[in-house]
Parts: structure tokens; sequence; C-alpha cells
């Protein structure tokens, strides 16, 4: 097990520092750079744009300007952001709650409820729920989740009235404490429900099949021969062994939602990281989206772990040693 | 008295509008301490006939009907309940695939402690932890299997722990489901010494159910061959063996070579099991026998009781 640990965690740092390279080498090499839009388009300077290209190192071969971003990281220091000249650190910290707020309550919400109505389903086959759920799976899995979004704007915000277009505060309002939750919460609810509807259909489906191929294993026989009741041959055996399929999909879904919730909270605009990335990408702010790019590949480096080891925990199979 | 007696029993599966008709009207009789071999090429109705016996088929797509009657109770029409008193205590199985029969996560011991305490819901763990190794140690295996898993154990080892499993409750019967099949000759001739040793000190009877003659032949008493659902032959395995009755039994046994004896041909028989989801007029094995004559075809044979217990489903049977 402490192997089988060891072995994971060098695997994730070594994820970490091949997508650092390649973060690096791809920002750098897309067309355009950061200068051209400090310097602006009015009449733009020769001098001042020297100047600038080589106040940020620009100048530099790219390896040289690598090396001398990795020395800077390993101080701690993700530098500043080109644009606005703050710390990328500060500016990250800022953005990364409400991204992980949105993400991760999704994440469970999602997990929670695919997978109990994908077991309730699968052994309730060909049942009316069953069948309901079968069609809906598909209908949210082929549906834009940017599209979803703003239907439910549409419909709860705009006609309805419900709930709050966009935003994760009533900037009129100055809230404290429950208030303030209460009122997180209310502008929370349009772009939860919009990336949990998206997910669900993965877990449901996943857990469905699981569950029905499970049923159907030869042990399954041996039990109910020995005169096992159904209900306990499921709780103690069916599920185990129906979830692990589950759990992968977990880890691979929580590294994708992390990043993939840019887009929604563009259309809420969720004050997340995901509407700091597209700044950073359209103004080319190279250190601010290093930074970005970092934590993300950190925090899923993380989540493969843990999930790893979860698989690990429950399966025997797994933990080589 | 016959410890569980079937009588004309049918299992027809239904799936996309056919009717398959696994099991055709299936009599017979076994004693306490018997021991009964089940035989018949792949799809004749084998592990269908057993599993049906203790209701563990598919209940939307296989219909049983007829009786199973295991001391005077028929297992076919008692409660859920009732049932799964039955299940293991009296009547256990060790399946097909040995190597899928208990669930890969979950410790080999907890498992087989799970389903001890199924029946002797009271015992301490203690207890149950000591009535398993002892357990483990009638099949020949070390108690270390007790915290092991499924996939740290061999074939073999598994066929034991299944054994170990079957034997568990003393049942009065056991039906084994092709449980040597997979394994090689040496640990299959080991298990099956085990096995018959273990049968006499703890007096049980055994349905055994194989492809292969010659198990049946060095371990069991008596002898059913079924053919496409029928059973054609049944009888003491020296008579049947030394003089079988039935064209398709003969077929089968010269499918086999002998290790003794004079060099013969060995032969096959051609063709294969008829389609099972449409009626037949005459004999099920008309097509392929090569003693077939008019009536075959037109008239379904009866079966016929011969001296010594010996029952044979064939126009010619007795003639010759």
């Amino acid at each position: 097990m402490a192997r089988y640990l060891r072995r994971r965690i060098l695997t994730g740092i070594l994820i970490i520092l091949v997508s650092l390279v390649i973060n690096f080498m791809l920002i750098h090499l897309a067309p355009g750079n950061p200068i051209s839009l400090l310097a602006g388009k009015d009449n733009p300077s020769q001098e001042m744009i020297d100047a600038l290209t080589e106040k940020y190192g620009l100048n530099d071969p790219i390896h040289i300007q690598f090396i001398s971003y990795v020395k800077t990281l390993l101080k701690g220091d993700l530098g500043y952001s080109i644009m606005s000249s703050e710390p990328v650190s500060k500016l990250i910290f800022e953005k990364v709650g409400p991204t992980l707020l949105l993400a991760l309550t999704s994440i469970l919400l999602a997990v929670v409820i695919g997978t109990a109505s994908g077991i309730f389903a699968a052994r309730k086959r060909g049942s009316l729920f069953d069948v309901t759920m079968n069609g809906l799976s598909y209908v949210f899995d082929s549906t834009p989740s940017f599209w979803l979004g703003l239907m439910l704007i549409l419909i709860f915000a705009s006609k309805l009235k419900i709930f709050p277009t966009a935003g994760m505060v009533d900037l009129r309002a100055q809230h404290e404490g429950i208030a303030k939750a209460v009122d997180i919460l209310w502008h929370l609810t349009l772009p939860l429900i919009t990336v949990t509807l998206i997910q669900i259909p993965y877990y449901f489906r996943i857990a469905r099949a699981s569950v029905i191929q499970t049923m159907s294993e030869d042990f399954i026989t041996t039990f109910r021969a020995a005169g096992m009741k159904e209900n306990k041959i499921f709780k103690k055996y069916i599920f185990k062994n129906a979830i692990l399929p589950t759990i992968t999909v977990f880890g691979i879904n929580l590294a994708y939602v992390i990043s993939g919730v840019a887009i929604i909270e563009i259309v809420f605009a969720w004050p997340g990281m995901g509407r700091l990335m597209m700044t950073a990408i359209s103004k080319r702010d190279y250190p601010l989206l290093m930074g970005i790019y970092l934590i993300l590949s950190v925090s899923i480096a993380v989540c493969m772990i843990v999930v790893d080891l979860i698989y690990a925990v429950i399966d025997p199979r797994i933990r080589y040693d | 008295m016959a410890l569980l007696s079937i009588k004309n029993e049918n299992v027809i599966y239904k799936v996309k509008n056919k009717n398959i008709h696994a099991v055709n009207n299936v009599s017979f009789d076994i004693e306490p301490q018997d021991s009964l071999g089940i035989v018949g090429e792949s799809g004749s109705g084998k592990s269908t006939l057993a599993l049906s016996m203790l209701r563990l088929l598919p209940k939307k797509i296989a219909e049983v009907s007829g009786e199973v009657i295991f001391e005077d109770r028929n297992l076919l029409t008692i409660s859920e309940d009732e049932l799964r008193d039955i299940r293991w205590k009296e009547i256990s199985v060790v399946f097909q695939k040995s190597m899928n029969s208990l669930s890969p996560i979950h410790k080999i011991g907890s498992q087989m402690s799970d389903i001890y305490m199924l029946h002797n819901k009271t015992a301490s763990k203690a207890e149950v932890k000591n009535k398993m190794t002892e357990l483990l140690e009638l099949v020949n295996l070390p108690p270390r299997v007790y915290t092991m898993y499924q996939h740290e154990l061999s074939g073999g080892m598994m066929q034991r722990v299944s054994i170990a499993l079957s034997l568990m409750h003393n049942p009065k019967l056991i039906i084994m489901d092709e449980a040597t099949t997979a394994l090689d000759v040496i640990t299959q001739g080991q298990i099956l010494n085990e096995i018959k040793e273990l049968e006499k000190r703890l007096s049980i009877a055994r349905i055994m159910i194989t492809h292969d003659m010659s198990v049946v032949a060095n371990t069991c008493k008596k002898i059913a061959v079924m053919y496409a659902g029928y059973l054609v032959e049944f009888g003491y395995v020296d008579d049947v063996i030394s003089n079988p009755n039935h064209p398709y039994t003969r077929g089968l046994l010269k499918s086999f070579p002998t290790l003794k004896g004079e060099r013969g041909v060995l032969r096959g028989i051609s063709g294969s099991l008829p389609d099972l989801s449409v009626q037949h007029d005459g004999c099920i094995f008309e097509s392929r026998c090569p003693e077939r004559s008019e009536s075959c075809h037109k008239e379904k044979p009866g079966t016929v009781i011969l001296e010594n217990g010996r029952m044979v489903m064939c126009h010619s049977a007795g003639r010759r």
C-alpha cells in the first residue's frame, strides 16, 4: 500500500511538471503577445515596445524564459500579472473560492443524484422510472451546457424572476453573516443546476450499467443459492462491486469539471477562475495564465491521487505490493 | 424413501417470442447418500435442470413446471422463506467457474462466515472463525486462505474453497455443476478422491453434472444421460456403461477412449443438437440416430422401465 501511494504521488508530480512545460511552450508559441496589447493600437512607438519587451524578459530564448520562471516558482513566487501588475497569487486566490464552490458542490450533487437514480433504475429495470431516466439522460447528455444555462436564465430569471440572472452577490445590498450566505446560495442555484444537470447522465448511466452487470455475476448466484436475502446481497456485495466504475468516472470528471466550469461562469457572470482565465488568454497575460494552469494541474493531480487511494482501499486487486 | 424426487419436470426459456424447451418431462429419484452423474453434451439441459431445482433460474424468462419433492416438500411451490431455509442447509451447490464464485473485493473468510451465519445466526465470531478454519483444513487448504482474496488463489484452490463452502452446513445433497471440469487431471483426481472420502464420512448425497464420462464412471453410483432436454437413459453406472441401451449413450461412450483393453475406433456422434424452440413429433434423437426406423420419426418414444431401476427412452429399448 505504501509503495502504491508513493508511486501515485510520483506520477502526480510528473504530470504537474510535464503539463507545466507543455503549457509554457504553448502559450509562448501562440500568436500575439501582451506587449502589443500594452502598447496600444494608436501609434505605438517602437521604443516603448522594445522597453516593455525588455522589461518582461520576452527577448530571451524560450528555454531561458522557462528556467527563470521555474526559478521564481521554486521560491513560491507566481510572478506578477502583466496587465494589472498585481501578484498572480493574489488574483488567483480571490477567484479560486467561487470556482471550487460551484464545481465541487455540483460534482457532489451529481454523484449522489446520478448514482442513486442509476442504482434505483437498475434494480427496477424496465420500469417507468428506468425508461424515463434513460431517455432524460440522453437528452441532457447531448445538451450544450451554455445553452442550458441560457435557457434557465431565460425561464427562471428573466420570465419568472425567481432567481437572479448573474453574479454571486447582490451588489446593492450589503449582506452580512447568514443573510450573505443565503444571498450567495440564491445566486448559486441556477449555475449549480446547470453544471449538475450536465453531469448527472454520466453517473446515472455508469451506475445503472454497473449494477446490472454485477447482478449477473456468478458470485451473486452463489449467495442466492446459499439462501441470502436479496437486500443483503445488494447492500453488502452488489453495491461495493458496482460502485468501482463510478469512482473511476468521478476522478476523471473531477478534473474535467474544475477546469470546465469556465464557460458556465461566463454565462452566469460567476466571479470564478473561468473568467480570469478567459481574460488572461485574450490579453496573453503569460504569468497569470501560467499561474492558473499550474493551480489547475495541481488540483487535478491531487484529486487523482485521492481517487486512486479510495479505489485501492475498496478494491484489493489494485494495490499491487 | 427417496431423498429427492423429480417428477415430470419441464423448463421452458421464453426469449424473443421463442419458447426454448430446455428440460422436457424429466423424472428420477435420488436416495440418501446416492451419487448421481448427469452427463450429456453442452446445451442438453444438465445445468438448467440442476439450477431449476433450487429455483435459481431468472424468474422472468424461465418457466418451470412439474414437481421437485425434497423430503415431502415441493421445492417449486414452497414460499421463498421456506426455500431459503433449505438452500445450503439441506442442498448446496458447487458452481461452474469457481474462479468467480465469490466476490473479488471481499475477503474469502468474511464471505464464508457470512454464508455460515445465514443458518447459524447465533454463532459467536470466534466460533465461526474456528469452524471456517476447520472447513478449510477439511479440503486441504492452509488457514491463511481465510484472510486472502480470490485473486490470490489458484483455480484449484478456489475450487476447494467452493467445496468447503458447500460442506459448511453438512447438507444432505450437494449439486456439483462441472465442479472439476476446469482443473487439470491431477488436481481433479485429488479433489474427486477428497469428495468421495468426505461423502462417506458425512453421509451426503451428490449430483454431479459433467461432460466427462470417466468422472462419472469413477465417482458415481448412478448415471443419468441427457439429450436435448430429455432424460434418455438412467440407471446404475455399471449397468449403463457395460450395456448401454440407448443409441445416444452408446454414441457417447464410443466418444471416449479406454485406457485398458483393446484399441478401438474413437467415434463421435455426427450432427448437432436439434433446435429446441420447435416442436418435434418423433424421437428427439431421431435425426442423429444410427439405428432409426420408421416409427422413430412419427412417434415419441415413451420411457421404458427395465430391471434394476433402469429407464430408457427409446422405441427399441429392451428389445435387444
